[in-house]
């Protein structure tokens, strides 16, 4: 299923998918990506070496659309529970829904 | 304090954390208005070796309405840069700095100026100095020359100026704070039965040896007006309503390489500010950093407080049979329609003989000035209570007492304005925290960036 861009965000980036947010979350130095499960709960999945392998070895897949610029790109979970996710890059953010990739993620950092 | 670290989340992060905002036109340049917008509270004057700078990563706004809307029609956005020449030394000065292109000075910080009006941004100017931090007689020796060559001229008859100022704001912190115990009137309060005080005491000035980040822009009149006629004190075209924001990107991660903060995403708004003292005193603490977030067109949400104001509650349990009549107006659930005037919509014409500043129906907390009133020669520092339609809450001088000008407000000394059968309490014309324009130290500038040279490090606090 692919990922739910919500209408309100202008200029979507072209190619956001599960493999586009788990390339980004491949970046060395400049890609974070923070998780939140519950109220009050954030624990952030930066720097987990599992998460940084497999993302990586997806990219290394396809070089098609690699992520524009040096700037950070920033991932917020911030709703575990319908896959909701916010995605920041440069001054833009776009919101993507994607349970299973929610689920692939917090299974990656407990 | 006006809005210094006046709610949780923004308390945290001083450098978004709007102080002060001051509007007035200039008693030394008829024909222009400034702004001047403070950020970073509480500055230790000696706070080396990282002496304060703006924030690099945020967004500082000074918005004009001139339409009467409550949306920004004019708005003059301000980033900085902070350089560092020498990354191996630890020391913010390597040696006097004298000019603003001192090789002596380390650690310094550039700004852009960039006017947005009807959705068209331009940048009037780029790369100017800001002034160091005083720091002492031997590393910022004639400070105050040297501040003054950051006020930096640009076309169109506008100036500039961002830097470290002296405290212009005085406020008994201390004695406000501990349960509003008001130095002049503490042998007045009921002091919980505890009867620690039986004279009055003069105030204490908490600010007196602190600095600020001031943002200040002098502006030709015209260009803050236009469309609606004005010229005449009358013409609600003559008005502007002002505020100043800060913003920061929404996701911010510590990046490990970098050893820095890194942010990403669209700016949001964290900080805001308009009157002094409103999201201090009005707001509840489970508001305030909501309030901080919204745009002035949003705040009728916001208006019960400024129509049942706490503190107006407060006044006659704490100083008991001193204000009889603002007890029962209270206990009558009175709605303070002089309050919602005032900060809300302006004070219409009729309600003051020769004075307006109203901006219509929308409530929003701007601060509002008639620009066809002229500065005053002999200005009030009470402003318009006080007889002077040139200061608060017409716009904001930087010597307005307004802590006073809006105790008295509280209190019911404005009132009268909107229910002449109301007689406001003999001592609401008299409260006050007991300070005036002598409990600042530095005293203040008659001319453009007017709050007065800041405090150095090596002076302060003095032995």
């Amino acid at each position: 299923m692919p990922p739910e861009i919500h209408a309100d965000q202008s200029q979507p980036p072209a190619s956001l998918s599960r493999r586009s947010l788990l390339r980004g979350a491949a970046g060395v130095g400049a890609v974070s990506v923070a998780a939140a499960a519950g109220a009050g709960t954030i624990f952030a999945a930066a720097g987990s070496a599992n998460a940084a392998t497999d993302a990586h070895a997806d990219a290394v897949t396809d070089t098609a659309a690699h992520p524009a610029g040096d700037e950070p790109l920033v991932v917020y979970l911030r709703d575990a529970a319908t896959g909701e996710f916010e995605v920041f890059h440069g001054t833009r953010q776009v919101r993507v829904r994607d349970r299973k990739l929610a689920v692939q993620l917090l299974n990656q950092v407990r | 304090m006006s809005s210094h670290r006046e709610a949780p989340e923004i308390s945290t992060d001083p450098v978004a954390d709007s102080t002060d905002l001051y509007a007035f036109v200039s008693p030394d340049c008829p024909g222009t208005v400034t702004l001047i917008a403070n950020y970073i509270p509480l500055e230790g004057p000696a706070g080396g070796p990282n002496f304060y700078a703006f924030g690099d990563e945020v967004l500082y706004e000074i918005h004009v309405d001139n339409d009467a809307d409550a949306e920004p029609d004019l708005t003059f956005q301000f980033r900085f840069k902070t350089e560092l020449a020498d990354p191996d030394t630890f020391l913010y000065n390597t040696g006097p700095i004298t000019s603003l292109n001192s090789p002596n000075w380390n650690r310094r910080q550039t700004y852009r100026v960039t006017q947005v009006k009807n959705g068209k941004s331009t940048v009037l100017a780029d790369g100017l100095s800001c002034p160091p931090c005083n720091i002492g007689p031997l590393s910022t020796p004639n400070y105050a020359s040297l501040a003054q060559a950051a006020v930096h001229q640009l076309s169109g008859n506008i100036k500039v100026f961002a830097g470290q100022r002296a405290e212009g704001f005085y406020v008994d912190l201390g004695s406000i704070f501990d349960l509003a115990n008001l130095r002049p009137f503490q042998n007045l309060h009921n002091q919980f039965g505890m009867n620690v005080f039986s004279h009055p005491a003069p105030g204490v000035n908490a600010t007196a040896q602190l600095n600020v980040h001031s943002i200040a822009i002098q502006v030709p009149i015209g260009d803050l007006l236009w469309g609606s006629p004005h010229g005449k004190v009358t013409d609600q075209g003559s008005v502007i309503g002002v505020w100043t924001t800060a913003s920061r990107q929404r996701a911010h991660v510590w990046d490990t390489h970098k050893h820095k903060n890194v942010w990403s995403g669209p700016f949001h708004q964290v900080s805001r500010l308009a009157n002094p003292l409103v999201n201090e005193v009005l707001i509840p603490l489970g508001q305030k950093d909501f309030w901080n977030t919204q745009p002035p067109r949003n705040d009728k949400v916001f208006a019960s407080h400024y129509a049942q104001p706490e503190l107006a509650g407060l006044l006659p349990v704490l100083y008991p049979g001193v204000f009889p009549n603002l007890a029962k107006l209270v206990a009558a659930k009175t709605a303070r329609a002089d309050l919602e005037a005032i900060l809300l919509t302006g004070i219409p014409t009729g309600v003051v003989p020769g004075f307006q500043n109203f901006t219509g129906g929308v409530q929003a907390d701007m601060l509002r000035l008639n620009t066809a009133i002229p500065a005053s020669h002999s200005p009030n520092i009470l402003g318009l209570i006080g007889g002077d339609p040139a200061g608060f809450p017409n716009g904001r001088r930087v010597f307005d007492d307004v802590v006073t000008v809006e105790l008295r407000a509280i209190a019911g000394v404005t009132v009268p304005l909107v229910d002449k059968t109301f007689t406001p309490d003999a001592a609401a014309g008299l409260i006050t925290d007991g300070l005036t324009p002598s409990s600042v130290p530095s005293g203040y500038l008659s001319t453009f960036p007017y709050l007065g040279v800041p405090y150095g490090g090596f002076e302060t606090p003095s032995s």
